[in-house]
């Protein structure tokens, strides 16, 4: 996937200001930057909720910039929320089997089954699988955004914040489940305050700073740039 | 004794219906967010449907399910198609559009309240239907009541099963809770909106043909069935189907215990229930 040029401005604020970005197949790729950077409103744009007033985002051979939020996901991209949008009325398994019965095309409702069982087993969840989400505790209401986006078989998954009011230890757990989501061969963007989580895991790092791209590289280069010590990690 | 019974009985009567008028309101909203105010021009449209089936072919009313189900079903799903979704698409906000939607409701009620009085003139319709008398316990009933409360319950939980089982069940209760995040994960959000608005015609069929078997009615009476559908969906809880199946029963019975003490109160009665909850609970009994 790759963004070329992207653009967007609300009430002539440029929030996402011609950005260019590239996830190769099976990288973990973090995107970070200060609150207001923009960063949500390049998933937003990605993930079709929002229209990019500018530039194109191409995708397995295609244009995606200017579908419908719904056709990106059937198309590959899944997406997690910042504040975890559950659906309260449905279990913790029937929140996966959303994912897996319309996030792709053509499955029979018995394979979209199979495929909740395996994601719930795979992001251990199956243990909540017959609760609500108010009842289970706030990491897993994180895992299950996760679980639920991973359930539509994405190629790419954007992770927003998911590590975001967890424990150390919950943290170490999360970062190994992002880990476990690329050797499945999902490339992963995640948007990420908690640092050492992001500089250990991402192959390379992308920050935003006022809705332009002002740095792109491995995070060792990251941590070695003048511009994001100063404007980032200065204020962090 | 026996009017206890009689009460109950009917109050169960009537409360399926009410249940039956609500569901398919509460879909409509819960999901397309559009109080539909020509709901019960559908309902009123299905009974003539009925009415012309029973008098001219001799059919039983109820397969009339099939043919005014099936036309008002259509009628539902392109309105939505072309008349609201163009709307949503102009409207520059959630809010906006459930004010503009009321509006181009109140046009459509119009509209159609005025075709079927060309079609079928103003004067009160009806056709007799079992009309002979049951005794249960003592007390006397219409066998077309309770034939009627029969149906309407059997309707609830199919409607009930289908949300909960099928697929596009599921598409439509995962959409009344969070339309985005059902979108993000591959509905088709504007094709369940229009079968939401569908479904809605659909039941307004259901209760159209059930209350042709049980009452007359005419081409204004549409009115009164919206009505009672958005008290009854208002003290369920906007968007809630199963509240608006209890409260339908809740309305049903105390309506018909103040029914046989004086009918002229009976929608004064309903009114301060709602204002009471209203102040109480202001999401309805089963509101999120």
């Amino acid at each position: 996937m790759s963004g070329r040029g992207v653009s967007i401005s609300f009430g002539g604020m440029k929030a996402v200001d011609g950005v260019d970005f590239d996830l190769r197949e099976g990288e973990i790729l973090g995107l970070i930057g200060p609150n207001g950077a923009g960063k949500t409103t390049l998933f937003n744009i990605i993930s079709g909720f929002l229209q990019a007033s500018g530039g194109e985002i191409i995708f397995g051979g295609g244009k995606i910039s200017g579908l419908k939020p719904d056709k990106i996901c059937r198309a590959g991209i899944a997406r997690t929320f910042q504040s975890a949008r559950n659906f309260p009325g449905f279990t913790v398994r029937d929140n996966v089997l959303m994912g897996a019965l319309f996030g792709k095309p053509g499955k029979t409702r018995a394979q979209a089954e199979r495929t909740a069982d395996s994601t719930l087993e795979f992001t251990g969840l199956d243990k909540y699988a017959g609760m609500y989400v108010s009842d289970i505790p706030l990491s897993a209401q994180k895992r299950l955004e996760v679980a639920r986006a991973l359930a539509t078989e994405p190629r790419v998954l954007m992770l927003d914040e998911v590590m975001a009011g967890l424990n150390p230890a919950e943290v170490e757990d999360a970062m190994a489940l992002v880990r476990e989501i690329r050797g499945r061969g999902v490339s992963v963007i995640m948007i990420e305050h908690v640092m050492k989580a992001i500089m250990s895991i991402c192959d390379r790092i992308i920050a935003l700073h006022h809705g332009r791209l002002i740095a792109d590289g491995a995070p060792s280069e990251i941590t070695e740039n003048k511009q994001v010590a100063e404007i980032y990690l200065g204020e962090a | 004794m026996t009017m206890v019974l009689t009460i109950l009985i009917n109050g169960l009567v009537f409360g399926s219906v009410y249940a039956l008028l609500s569901m398919g309101l509460s879909t409509q909203y819960g999901v397309a967010r559009i109080l539909n105010i020509a709901h019960g021009e559908f309902i009123v449209l299905a009974s003539f449907i009925t009415w012309e089936l029973v008098t001219d072919l001799g059919v039983h009313p109820l397969t009339a399910i099939a043919a005014a189900g099936a036309i008002l079903f259509v009628i539902g799903f392109a309105l939505h198609r072309t008349l609201f979704k163009r709307v949503r698409d102009i409207s520059p906000n959630a809010a906006a559009f459930e004010g503009d939607a009321i509006l181009v409701a109140f046009g459509v009620y119009f509209i159609l309240q005025n075709l079927m009085r060309i079609k079928w003139g103003s004067q009160t319709t009806g056709y007799s239907f079992m009309a002979y008398p049951v005794s249960i316990g003592g007390a006397q009933f219409q066998a077309r009541s309770l034939f009627v409360f029969a149906f309407a319950a059997v309707i609830c939980v199919l409607y009930n099963l289908f949300l909960s089982h099928t697929r596009t069940g599921k598409s439509i209760r995962a959409a009344a809770q969070d339309p985005v995040a059902a979108r993000m994960l591959g509905v088709k959000i504007n094709r369940v909106m229009a079968i939401c608005f569908g479904i809605g015609g659909f039941l307004a069929a259901c209760a159209g043909v059930l209350i042709s078997m049980n009452q007359t009615f005419s081409s204004v009476t549409g009115l009164n069935y919206t009505v009672i559908a958005v008290i009854v969906v208002v003290l369920g809880g906007l968007g809630s189907i199963r509240g608006s199946i209890l409260s339908g029963f809740i309305l049903g019975i105390v309506g018909t215990a103040v029914n046989s003490y004086d009918p002229s109160i009976m929608l004064v009665v309903f009114y301060l229930i709602i204002l009471v909850l209203l102040i109480v609970r202001p999401k309805g009994l089963l509101g999120r």
